[in-house]
């Protein structure tokens, strides 16, 4: 059962890839520009410079972009939960959350470069505070609208705090976290990409733009193959995460 | 003696800035191992009520006697809600043991019960199942599970077969009113239907409009027997409950 679904998924996915393909190789033959190599030339040049130049590359920005993620969640969802479930400090951050949550964080980044350096510091606080906002407004919202008659049964089995935390709110919100985590991921890879073309000579992004400044287009596909194939193997990950953690929505 | 007694209870909310109270003078009292049925319109209170005495509102004014303890000092009560009661992220199987594990028993203990129970109530096939795969009438008979693994003596039930089918309703009765026959529970039930008020309360209490408050007591001699649902006196009674319900607007 769960084989042939997984089956019917990697069906899915090689369909996709192959009419992905296919339309950049038309695309490629009408514009016939050096800006956009046919899809053989920019994965044999993948190929080629995988393990020697895009490698560390790679290392770095996955770097960037994990400890993000696991940052923005060990601090957005505890809080959200906390805030979802206590009127008061609910009540008290509303309206800061509300001004705040709309601005886009990215304009803080020169800011940032000024305070924290030009090293990772500054990359992994701009891409955390972005998700973090999001896992925490979603994880506030998802406990804000729980049933409380859930809490009411578990309660009355005497459960103290920690326990309705651990059996209640944090289960009941995990799909809304995981949700917002998976929106989270494709942000964090826009704003990985933006920190990185600035004032730094590591990571994905910096060798696309790299590519691009010196015209080896080939390579610089090589990079954006390299940098898609990251996202889409850390969504993988959150997909899996959620199948294994919240089999009980799928039933 | 009552095994449950409540005298001159009074409750408020704060709501839009203003005090409503939710209960006004009420009084009652249930004897050890009799089952009490609540009957009342919509909003009146009886959920607040039962809030009270599982423990989880102190906010109140008068006297609450469980078993001479305080509904806080109190832990042999157990609730059973309408929905929602099971929680859907769990199985069966922890969703039973779940009040074993919050009251720090033993992993190995809390094995033992949590089988022995669910086969006592003929669930036990059930326990890999979430809640999403059962019908309704299983869903209860495991939040029941869950209640009496604990051993409880006062179940507070509220609206518990509402969202029921009238079959699974009366085959719910019926489960209920043999689990009760083996043990010595004493059951309070809030309901909104009359034959089942008729059916299963030894003492009926008819509440008001908000605030509530109890306007009618009546002992009834034709609780618990399952032939009653057919005879003249439960249609007596049912109709004076009726009457007494429609007095109300
Ligand atoms: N947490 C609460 N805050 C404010 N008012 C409440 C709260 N819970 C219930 N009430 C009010 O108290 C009254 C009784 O509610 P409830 O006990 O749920 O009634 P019932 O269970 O009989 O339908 C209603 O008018 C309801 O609006
Ligand atoms: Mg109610």
């Amino acid at each position: 059962m769960q084989k042939i679904e997984l089956m019917h998924k990697s069906f899915n996915i090689l369909t996709g890839v192959i009419i992905l393909i296919v339309f950049w190789y038309l695309l490629s033959l009408i514009l016939n520009t050096p800006a956009l190599p046919t899809p053989l030339t920019a994965f044999s040049s993948f190929f080629e410079l995988f393990t020697s130049e895009l490698m560390p590359h790679l290392t770095i920005s996955f770097y960037r972009v994990g400890v993000s993620l696991l940052i923005a969640t060990v601090l957005g969802v505890p809080l959200g939960l906390f805030i979802g479930k206590n009127k008061k400090a609910d009540e008290f951050s509303a309206p800061l959350i509300y001004i705040t949550y709309p601005v886009p964080k990215v304009v803080f980044l020169p800011i940032f470069l000024i305070l924290l350096g030009i090293g990772n510091i500054s990359k992994i606080v701009l891409i955390t505070l972005t998700i973090f906002y999001l896992i925490l407004v979603t994880t506030r919202d998802a406990a804000r609208n729980l049933p409380k008659e859930y809490v009411l049964s578990v309660k009355s089995l005497r459960a103290n705090e920690f326990e309705l935390y651990r059996h209640v709110y944090f289960p009941a919100c995990l799909p809304a976290i995981l949700t917002s985590l998976r929106l989270g991921l494709g942000i964090a890879m826009s704003v990985l990409f933006l920190v990185e073309t600035y004032a730094t000579q590591e990571g994905i992004g910096y060798f696309i733009m790299n590519s691009w400044s010196s015209l080896a287009y080939d390579k610089m596909f090589a990079g954006i193959i390299a940098m898609g194939l990251m996202g889409f193997f850390l969504y993988l990950l959150l997909d899996a995460g959620e199948k294994v953690l919240c089999s009980w929505i799928h039933l | 003696m009552d095994y449950l007694s409540i005298e001159s209870l009074q409750i408020s909310y704060a709501q839009d800035n203003q005090i409503t109270p939710a209960l006004k003078d009420l009084s009652l009292s249930l004897p050890l191992g009799s089952i009490g049925v609540i009957i009342g319109p919509s909003g009146c209170g009886k959920s607040t009520l039962l809030s009270v005495l599982a423990g989880l509102n102190q906010n109140y004014q008068g006297t609450v006697l469980i078993n001479n303890k305080s509904p806080k000092e109190c832990d042999a009560t157990a609730l059973i809600l309408q929905e929602y009661g099971l929680l859907p992220w769990k199985t069966t199987w922890d969703n039973v043991g779940l009040g074993l594990q919050i009251r720090g028993f033993s992993k190995k203990e809390t094995v033992i019960r949590t089988e022995q129970i669910l086969n006592k109530l003929g669930l036990f096939h059930l326990r890999k199942r979430y809640p999403a795969q059962l019908s309704g009438g299983q869903r209860q008979r495991i939040a029941i599970a869950r209640s009496l693994v604990l051993e409880p003596e006062l179940l507070l039930m509220d609206e518990p077969f509402s969202s029921l089918d009238a079959l699974s309703r009366e085959e719910m009765q019926d489960f209920l009113l043999e689990l009760w026959q083996e043990t010595n529970l004493t059951i309070l039930l809030i309901t909104h239907n009359i034959e089942e008020a008729v059916f299963l309360g030894q003492k009926i209490f008819v509440m008001s409009e908000c605030p509530g408050t109890i306007i009618k007591k009546l002992s009834n001699p034709l609780a618990g027997d399952y032939s009653a649902r057919g005879k003249i006196e439960f249609l007596e009674t049912s109709n004076s409950l009726r009457s007494s319900l429609r007095g109300l607007n």
